[in-house]
């Protein structure tokens, strides 16, 4: 194993395809890492409001054009038309030049959110897909499906070893410690240790419109440990080196292989 | 009244000397369709609006400042269909054409609110503060002159417990053709989701004026400013982009196809709605707290 992940935490301008874009590919040609992990929908900018509709084009365009520079590894956010007008708040993840795509599934429509104005939710049907890179397997969840357990345990029960977690989580209130900080924090811990992955949570850094997004992207070890933290309020890129030995000891020493299914009927009834 | 923010548009002043190149063209019959409205219904619906939205303030009336131009007169002539507790201010200075006063006090006659009505000459206010910020620059005096008006339609709001009502057009809104917290400064927009070709028709149905309803829009903010002779484009095909782009959605290809016009026409109209978007959002609040105000903090104007 040893695959070496590159956590870009880039400000992302809202609307700027082209720029974004030149951004995307300054840090892909700069990287030394397998593979390199960016924000949610890092290519267009989180709050674009109705610039949606006049900007997703470019956006693909843009996708395809980096998947082309792209001769390992790249996971970064944008904006999929599924059929015609149909979109979707997706990550690109392009491995040795093809690419492919993953859709959030929950989309938030709560406090500053606006999400299911514009997008489609994913299908977990057909939508949870898990990719290999030389011999990491790992899964994509966006942002907000990592506050519910179903995206990341599913993938895990497929087979990943590592999930990326491109988001663009903006801060809330201001003080010493941040609580949505350690709400992230909290929930990485959980998700690696009860799934017994990788999580690596690449989020969008600086203001867009009234918000500002508060970086500090990280990555959490199968045994709960966090492995490398990046600036909070400023970009900022590092990497990690995902290993197995980690993968290893905490299925070694958890019950994660004795997951008892019957409770999702029980679930699927309530 | 429409006065624009000239720091940000300086290719305008170049167009302002050639403006007798204006481009005109016929509106396209499809368009011209489009924006027709029902002026029976319409009139109905934004004089019952103004009336509610007076009961709902929990305000006696409106005051309006009536220029001579035909958004102010139609605005007025609404206003007085929906309350007779209207007041209008006329507030000429040096760069007003004495025709545009004219038509103000036949506006008085037509609304017959020979006792609603008072007369303030600004020049006076202005040169003041022309004089105190040391500035003879016709752009700056030009929104000191707007705001300045702002400034007297509140006083009278206040002193009769009205609420200022505004005079913009959507054309103007989208452009950004008025100056911010000058003739911006307003409680309410009646015929604020009306394109200026639509507000003419209204004017029109309204029985206005000839005069009135078929006069080039003017902010009249120095001498021989006119609106489409600054913005190097007239109304009509103002409107037909404005419509094409954001009420269709249509992409500038598409619309160079439709009304057979240079893309650069097309991309000049696009770029003014695009820069001049701070002038229809409240100010940004850089996000501190828990929940903040608009952002996720979002509560209807009638709350109490």
């Amino acid at each position: 194993m040893g695959i070496r992940v590159e956590l870009a935490q880039i400000r992302s301008y809202p609307g700027d395809v082209y720029r974004n874009y030149k951004k995307h590919l300054e840090i892909i040609e700069t990287s030394t890492a397998d593979c390199v992990i960016f924000p949610e929908l890092s290519l267009t900018g989180y709050i674009i409001k109705d610039l949606t509709y006049e900007i997703y084009k470019d956006a693909e365009e843009a996708t395809r054009k980096i998947a082309e520079k792209v001769n390992k590894c790249a996971v970064f956010g944008t904006i999929k038309e599924v059929r015609k007008g149909i979109l979707r708040n997706a990550a690109a993840v392009i491995i040795n030049g093809k690419m492919d795509y993953i859709y959030k599934f929950y989309l938030p429509t709560y406090g500053l959110f606006e999400e299911r104005r514009y997008f489609q939710r994913g299908d977990p049907l057909k939508d949870l897909k898990i990719f290999e890179y030389r011999d990491l397997k790992f899964g994509v969840v966006i942002c907000e499906d990592a506050w519910h357990p179903e995206p990341i345990e599913a993938l895990s029960f497929m087979g990943a070893d590592a999930i990326f977690i491109p988001s663009a989580s903006p801060m809330r209130k201001l003080r010493e410690n941040l609580a949505i900080e350690e709400s992230w924090d909290s929930l990485l811990k959980a998700h690696s240790l009860m799934n017994t992955v990788w999580t690596v949570f690449t989020n969008v850094v600086g203001s867009q419109e009234e918000e500002y997004f508060w970086g500090g992207s990280r990555v959490v070890s199968p045994l709960g440990d966090v492995k490398l933290k990046l600036n909070l309020f400023y970009e900022d890129r590092g990497v990690v080196e995902i290993t197995e030995n980690e993968l290893l000891r905490a299925r070694f020493f958890s019950s994660y292989r004795d997951h008892i299914r019957e409770f999702h009927s029980i679930l699927d009834k309530l | 009244m429409a006065f624009s923010k000239f720091s940000s548009f300086r290719w305008y002043y170049t167009l302002n000397i050639c403006s007798t190149n204006i481009l005109i063209m016929v509106m396209h019959e499809y368009i011209r369709k489009s924006l027709t409205i029902d002026c029976e219904a319409v009139t109905n619906y934004i004089v019952e609006r103004i009336r509610e939205y007076l009961e709902f303030s929990n305000k006696k009336g409106g005051v309006i400042g009536v220029s001579g131009g035909v958004d102010s007169a139609v605005t007025a002539t609404l206003l007085a269909k929906a309350t007779d507790n209207f007041f209008i201010l006329l507030m000429p200075s040096s760069s007003t054409p004495k025709i545009d006063l004219e038509d103000s006090f036949e506006m008085i006659k037509f609304l017959n609110a020979q006792n609603k009505y008072k007369l303030i000459n600004i020049d006076e206010i202005v040169s003041l503060f022309s004089n105190k910020i040391e500035t003879n620059n016709k752009y700056v005096i030009g929104n000191i002159k707007a705001r300045v008006r702002m400034i007297i339609l509140y006083a009278y709001a206040q002193m009769l417990d009205y609420l200022v009502v505004g005079t913009g057009d959507k054309s103007e809104l989208l452009l950004g053709y008025f100056t911010k917290y000058g003739d911006g400064g307003v409680d309410v927009l009646p015929i604020g989701d009306l394109y200026k070709t639509q507000v003419r028709m209204l004017g029109k149905c309204l029985g206005l004026p000839e005069r009135i309803v078929t006069k080039p829009s003017s902010p009249a903010l120095w001498e021989g400013q006119t609106a489409e002779g600054e913005l190097g484009i007239d109304y009509e095909t103002i409107d037909s982009i404005l419509y094409l782009r954001f009420d269709e959605m249509r992409s500038e290809d598409e619309i160079v196809k439709m009304l057979g016009i240079p893309i650069d026409t097309i991309k000049k109209v696009d770029r003014l709605v695009k820069i001049s978007q701070h002038k229809r959002l409240p100010p940004e609040i850089f996000r501190l707290s828990g929940r903040a105000i608009n952002s996720d903090w979002r509560f209807p104007r009638r709350w109490a």
